[in-house]
């Protein structure tokens, strides 16, 4: 490889002593002879031999493969050297403590509850393998350390950089790690716990503005938080959803501040027009409140749609509404009356009385294992409308019916499809 | 007056009168009268003091004798309680001043407001813009002040289209030396937030008030506008940034709280800007017309605000790296930074309005 002055560069890689190769790179790649990596070094991590000790014992009692067994080793080391030099170059500053294989033991030791269980089984099961293979080497030890070192300081800092201050918002105050640090929680609910099967992925657009229309159910908003999740999880660029809420969450500890550092927004006109003009995939629920609160009685059937606010932000900013049906959120709780006088007393939007709510106190909170479709239909597009059609109510309210009519007909269809409600 | 034009700034003795009065002070084209029942102190040569309160009924002759163009009117008293005397000043002075610039033809105000009076609340869109309602506590005396004067202006402007009246609204004011609700909020080590609660903060450094008021003196716009920093931040982050740890307290006690001490000391005001909900939620104010009609830009962005505050504070624990040198270097590297974005501005705005930038 050459640098911009056209001279040879050297090579990336480290030596066995842990110092900068001083050999020239060979041309067309970041090596030297010694240190080019094989054409399958980005998979050798997973090569069968190095996963499962007694194959690799095998092999190596086989005479025949010593010199194979070699070759994978260096080019281990060669994989291990690119991982490091990656690493360095995102933090030129960072120096690991001096090296020793017991001071290595002795930190995974301490540190084997602070990873995640799966990082910390594959790294020692990983250093199992490599002991039981018999290939102990100070290079790869070091190497080793280096990550290892690396990933606890970066872990450590999220800690410390929450009390400095050191991350970002953006101007709706989404933070990206309290996403990252709540989304396996939704992802159990997702796939384990509601096994949701979503379809229409296609429909939403790979980037660019676009409005999301659903039906609202189930007494707490999980129907918003399963769409969110499914569209980041599934779609192909992994949109983040920007759903409007209702403006009684604000006033609710916690939920108020999740929902604004998962980058939602409260249901306003001016919101959800901002965004769109953002270029953001918002979702809206226009049932609102009276969607949420239904009886088990009435499920599935829509609401009245607010007053078509969610036409008018379509219409101004020219954004295709794509209309969602969310089945299975109905019957995770089976509310059968509800309670205005507690629910005034209280402060709250409405109060439900249900099989386990309120007799069963925080167990009442617990939903059902229903089995969850998510239908996205096909996008309406705004194309024909101008933005100042925006003002004309006969059109805002017959888009509006037109819409809730297309969710009705989405629900049913798949309400007819559905032969259990815990099975599907 | 030799063709200079004549400004009057009330309020002279107070820090955003003294300030604005320096900065014009500074430009040969105005002849700067002060108002105030004191002078300012030292280093105002030039500055042709008058020693009165602003509800003296001489004050159309005032205007009138002296041919005052523009008046500033800056002298509103901040503070946190009901307060009968304040509210006269404040509320029934500023109808006073404003009715005696009617009546003697001055011909623009420039007034200095807060966002605080549209108010925090659930039901706030994310950004407020001008035409937002007025929706400010009724229980903090500035505020409630703000609101009633903003009440007066929508009929002064029906009433009297031909004065060029301007309502600058700022957010929480934040700086070395500026006394305000919100650097008395981090004035302590530990500042109190409501658990579960971290709303949108915005701010705007002392020093683009001043410059922005200046601004609005020397061009001529006409209206209400919100004039805040570049950038918004979650309060928690805000009171990282500053250096200083946060405290969670339930909102309940903290409502019963503050009704229990409002109104006794400055316990009562430097518990929270300006009242519970303005640390529940969030009263984010839109800066498109500050942009699009007024052309302005802070100087300071809201990380860079915060940044020069903190290093002036006392040095954080918890953060190692915060060192005395460490904060030092990043408020110079701030400084370059902000001196770079102004020379890049100044080459590309016109000719005109040049004067205004190189104030400092």
């Amino acid at each position: 490889m050459r640098n911009e002055a056209g001279e040879r560069i050297r090579c990336f890689a480290l030596t066995k002593a842990g110092t900068q190769c001083k050999n020239f790179s060979l041309e067309g790649s970041e090596f030297c002879r010694v240190h080019q990596p094989s054409d399958e070094g980005d998979d050798i991590l997973e090569a069968e031999g190095f996963e499962t000790p007694e194959d690799a014992a095998g092999a190596v009692e086989d005479s025949m493969d010593e010199t194979a067994e070699q070759d994978l080793r260096r080019q281990l080391l060669a994989e291990l050297d690119r991982l490091i030099e990656r690493v360095q170059a995102m933090t030129p500053g960072y120096t690991p403590p001096p090296f020793s294989p017991r001071r290595l033991l002795k930190l995974i030791a301490e540190n084997v509850e602070n990873i995640t269980p799966e990082i910390g089984l594959g790294i020692l099961e990983k250093l199992r393998s490599t002991i039981g293979e018999d290939i102990f080497d100070v290079d790869t030890w070091k190497g080793i350390w280096y990550m290892l070192n690396y990933t606890l300081e970066y872990q450590g800092d999220i800690l410390r950089r929450r009390f400095t201050g050191e991350y970002e918002t953006d101007e709706w105050g989404l933070d990206m790690e309290v996403v990252d640090a709540i989304k396996p929680f939704f992802d159990f609910m997702y796939y384990k716990y509601w096994r949701v099967e979503t379809t229409g992925f296609e429909n939403i657009p790979e980037e660019g503005r676009a409005l999301l229309v659903a039906n609202h159910s189930g007494q707490l908003p999980w129907d918003g938080s399963m769409l969110g999740t499914a569209v980041y999880n599934e779609h192909p660029t992994q949109r983040l959803v920007r759903t409007l809420y209702a403006d009684w969450f604000p006033t609710v500890p916690f939920i108020s501040s999740l929902l604004t550092k998962t980058g939602q927004a409260l249901a306003s006109e001016d919101n959800g027009t901002r965004l769109l003009e953002q270029e953001q995939l918002v979702a809206v629920f226009p049932e609102g409140i009276k969607g949420v609160g239904k009886l088990y009685k009435d499920r599935y059937k829509l609401a009245r749609f607010g007053r078509g606010g969610f036409i008018r932000m379509a219409l101004t900013t020219g954004a295709p509404i794509l209309p969602v049906s969310i089945v299975g959120a109905e019957e995770t709780y089976i509310s059968l009356a509800k309670s205005p006088l507690i629910a005034n007393l209280l402060g709250l939007p409405f109060f439900p009385i249900s099989l386990t709510w309120p007799w069963m106190g925080p167990l009442g909170f617990v939903p059902l294992p229903t089995k969850w479709y998510i239908d996205i239909g096909e996008p309406i597009q705004m194309d024909s409308y101008s933005p100042d059609d925006a003002s004309n109510v006969v059109l805002t309210t017959q888009l509006s019916d037109q819409v809730r009519n297309i969710i009705q007909d989405m629900i049913f269809l798949r309400l007819a499809q559905r032969k259990s409600v815990l099975f599907g | 007056m030799s063709g200079k034009r004549v400004v009057l700034v009330t309020g002279v003795a107070n820090q955003w009168g003294s300030r604005v009065a320096a900065s014009l002070l500074a430009d040969p084209k105005y002849h700067v009268i002060g108002l105030d029942t004191r002078p300012p102190g030292v280093g105002f040569e030039g500055l042709d003091m008058i020693e009165a309160d602003i509800r003296n009924p001489l004050l159309v002759e005032l205007f009138q004798s002296e041919s005052v163009h523009t008046v500033c009117h800056l002298k509103i008293i901040e503070q946190p309680h009901l307060s009968e005397s304040a509210f006269d000043l404040n509320v029934m002075g500023t109808m006073k001043v404003f009715g005696a610039c009617v009546q003697a033809g001055v011909s623009k105000i420039v007034f200095k407001s807060s966002t605080a009076v549209y108010g925090a609340g659930p039901r706030n869109s994310a950004f407020l813009d001008e035409q937002s309602p007025m929706m400010g506590s009724r229980k903090n005396g500035y505020t409630r002040d703000l609101v009633e004067i903003q009440a007066f202006c929508n009929g002064f402007r029906r009433q009297n289209p031909q004065v060029n009246l301007t309502i600058l609204r700022f957010p929480n004011i934040i700086g070395p030396t500026a006394s305000t609700p919100m650097t008395r909020y981090l004035s302590e080590r530990m500042v109190p937030v409501l658990l579960g609660f971290d709303p949108i903060m915005q701010l705007i450094h002392e020093e683009d008030v001043i410059q922005s008021l200046v601004y609005c003196i020397k061009n001529d716009y006409d209206g209400d506008f919100n004039i805040a920093a570049d950038g918004v931040t979650p309060l928690r982050k805000l009171i990282a940034l500053a250096g200083k740890y946060p405290i969670p307290v339930l909102h309940w006690f903290a409502y019963w709280g503050s009704s229990l001490f409002s109104g006794v000391g400055e316990g009562g005001g430097s518990l929270n800007p300006y009242d519970v909900d303005y640390i529940r939620y969030p009263w984010v104010a839109d800066t498109t017309r500050m942009r699009k009609i007024m052309g302005y830009v802070p100087e300071y962005t809201c990380e860079e605000a915060l940044r020069e505050f903190a290093s002036r504070q006392r040095v954080s624990q918890i953060n190692p790296d915060s060192t005395r040198m460490a904060l030092d270097e990043e408020r110079l590297r701030d400084t370059l930074e902000r001196r770079r974005r102004s020379r890049e501005r100044n080459s590309t705005i016109p000719e005109g309005q040049m004067e205004v930038i190189d104030e400092e």
